[in-house]
């Protein structure tokens, strides 16, 4: 698929969640099946059937290139999720995952591209691959991200401030783990990749520094990305560009330069004023709060619905591309499944005249 | 400007270099430390909670001004032991097990310290007999704690029901994350909601030391 198909999705209305971690949970074995790419690729395949879409959207699980890294450092298993830097530990760290990645083997990351090559080889469906983005990679990977980036945003080099030179030092690894992961899924067969890049948002850079002149956006998000951009479009493969946290008009006009086919955007964002920060050839994706739907106080059934009518007929008026969707990954909830569930068939099912 | 104001004004701007030299000065010209703390660290401390509740400061104005007001408050620590000044109220906090994400947390902390509490960080991925642990090793006023994924919510109920069954006089148990609702903190047993940072320190606030 290429730009104009997503458009056409988009044309016929077409509406569909990231669903793949539903799905998984109603599964006997979820974490058994996280391992094993056939498995995994048929879960995948079952939520795109599910969903009535042609794009096989995989898990959204955001831990993996860290973990893959820190392996490579021989970061001990049960350390990882809690492993981070303090001081930047030397430019040698390049050349020693560099000696790693052609042989690394990480289990999730290879369930993923099997998985990947199942959608590929056994459905008609668009494999897509998944990574997570360099500056959310970043701020899982340092003790203190926050104070970091806003030393940063004062201006700070990285030769007269320590924690410039991690973030640098740090920003620069983890884009090249991101694309070792990049080139494993296009490898496997992937079509597209969604790049998921949460901490691209208010709670990390602030809007003050950037409105007052703080290239906090370029030098931390698109500088890194544009490097993605050009090594997908080498390949031929799409840009899925997804942020679900916090933004203000900038951070949406910023991903936007990044010509995504699909622009996913979180439940803060109002997508028919969007429209009017992103060009015509990028489809708005998004935004239901599913991160509520658990709760029927918050969110009940037929708030649900009305969202999803007041979504699609306002964004109608926008004449923009735009798929109806989750603003993020569905996640099962143990208790709430059911719920959930519920409310995804309600926003694909819902009738707008 | 005196120099609360202008400690105060450090603060708020979090600058973490003026903020410690303005607690020396206030010090060496005879500025009780509980002052020090009350109208110069605490009042910069909270003006900035009310300009984030506002929309005017963003998350990282506050983390870096927290960072000022500790910069303060470790220069300051000394004298407040020296003068007998101790802490409103002690407040435990953690993200869940299974949760490692921190923000949100580091937030209300940073609040809960402006607010006068003193601040016991248990950090991310707490098990709940983590949380009772710690009140059992020591006297803790309220028990606040995170999660910012759906899938970790649940494990705030396991929290809680063990808070209540191991630790008498239980402590005020707040919770709040970005999934987390009142209906979900009422179902749980838990005394209070705080849909943000600001709002869950003043509601700890309020439950705890100004019913005193």
């Amino acid at each position: 698929m290429n730009r104009s198909d997503y458009l056409e999705l988009a044309a016929r209305g077409l509406r569909m969640p990231v669903g793949a971690h539903l799905v998984l949970h109603e599964q006997p074995d979820p974490e058994a099946i996280e391992r094993d790419g056939r498995r995994l690729g048929e879960v995948v395949a079952a939520a795109a059937e599910r969903y009535r879409t042609p794009l096989a959207v995989p898990l959204m699980d955001l831990t993996i290139e860290k973990a893959a890294l820190l392996e490579m450092l021989d970061v001990p298993d049960d350390a990882v999720a809690t492993h981070h830097f303090a001081t930047w530990p030397g430019d040698d760290i390049f050349e020693r995952v560099a000696a790693r990645m052609p042989t690394h083997r990480n289990v999730r990351l290879e369930a993923t591209c099997e998985a990947i090559r199942y959608v590929a080889g056994h459905t008609a469906l668009e494999p897509i691959g998944m990574v997570i983005g360099p500056l959310s990679l970043l701020v899982k990977l340092i003790a203190d991200p926050i104070t970091a980036l806003f030393m940063v945003g004062r201006g700070r080099s990285a030769a007269e401030s320590p924690p410039v030179r991690l973030v640098e030092g740090m920003l620069e690894l983890a884009t090249r783990v991101i694309l070792w992961s990049v080139e494993k899924q296009i490898a496997a067969g992937a079509r597209a990749i969604f790049v998921c890049e949460p901490a691209a948002s208010t709670a990390y850079l602030s809007p003050r520094q950037i409105a007052g002149g703080a290239d906090l956006l370029e030098r931390l998000v698109l500088a890194y990305h544009r490097r993605l951009r050009a090594r997908l479009r080498d390949a031929h493969v799409e840009l899925v560009f997804h942020c679900c946290g916090e933004l203000t008009p900038e951070f949406v006009r910023a991903f936007a330069t990044l010509e995504p086919v699909i622009l996913s955007l979180g439940s803060s964002r109002k997508l028919w004023e969007d429209a009017a920060l992103v060009p015509r050839d990028v489809v708005l994706y998004g935004n239901l709060p599913t991160k509520n739907f658990y709760s029927d106080e918050v969110c009940p059934l037929a708030v649900v619905e009305a969202q999803t009518r007041e979504l699609i007929t306002r964004m109608r008026a926008t004449g923009h591309p735009f798929i109806l969707g989750s603003e993020c990954d569905v996640l099962s909830v143990s208790g709430s499944h059911e719920i959930i569930r519920r409310k995804v068939e309600a926003f694909m099912n819902v009738r707008v005249p | 400007m005196s120099v609360l104001e202008q400690i105060a004004q450090a603060v708020i701007d979090g600058d973490e270099v003026s903020t410690p030299k303005l607690v020396e000065q206030a010090l060496v010209a005879g500025t009780s430390a509980k002052a020090v703390l009350q109208d110069g660290l605490l009042k910069g401390m909270t003006e900035v909670g009310r300009r984030f509740r506002e929309g005017e400061y963003f998350v990282p104005e506050v983390l870096i001004a927290a960072e000022a007001m500790k910069a303060g408050t470790n220069l300051l620590k000394p004298h407040l032991a020296k003068a007998g000044v101790k802490p409103e109220a002690t407040a435990i906090i953690g993200t869940v097990r299974g949760d490692l994400h921190d923000i949100g947390k580091n937030l209300v902390a940073t609040m809960l310290e402006g607010a006068g509490f003193e601040v016991i960080d248990l950090g991310v991925d707490v098990p709940p007999e983590k949380f009772v642990e710690v009140c059992l090793s020591r006297k803790v006023d309220v028990v606040a704690m995170s999660a910012l994924l759906t899938t970790t919510m649940p494990m705030m109920e396991q929290s809680v029901k063990k808070l209540k069954a191991e630790v008498q006089p239980t402590p005020t148990i707040i919770v709040g994350g970005a999934p987390v609702t009142q209906e979900y903190a009422d179902k749980i047993g838990a005394n209070g909601y705080g849909r943000d940072a600001a709002t869950g320190a003043e509601l700890a606030k309020s439950l705890v030391i100004n019913k005193r």
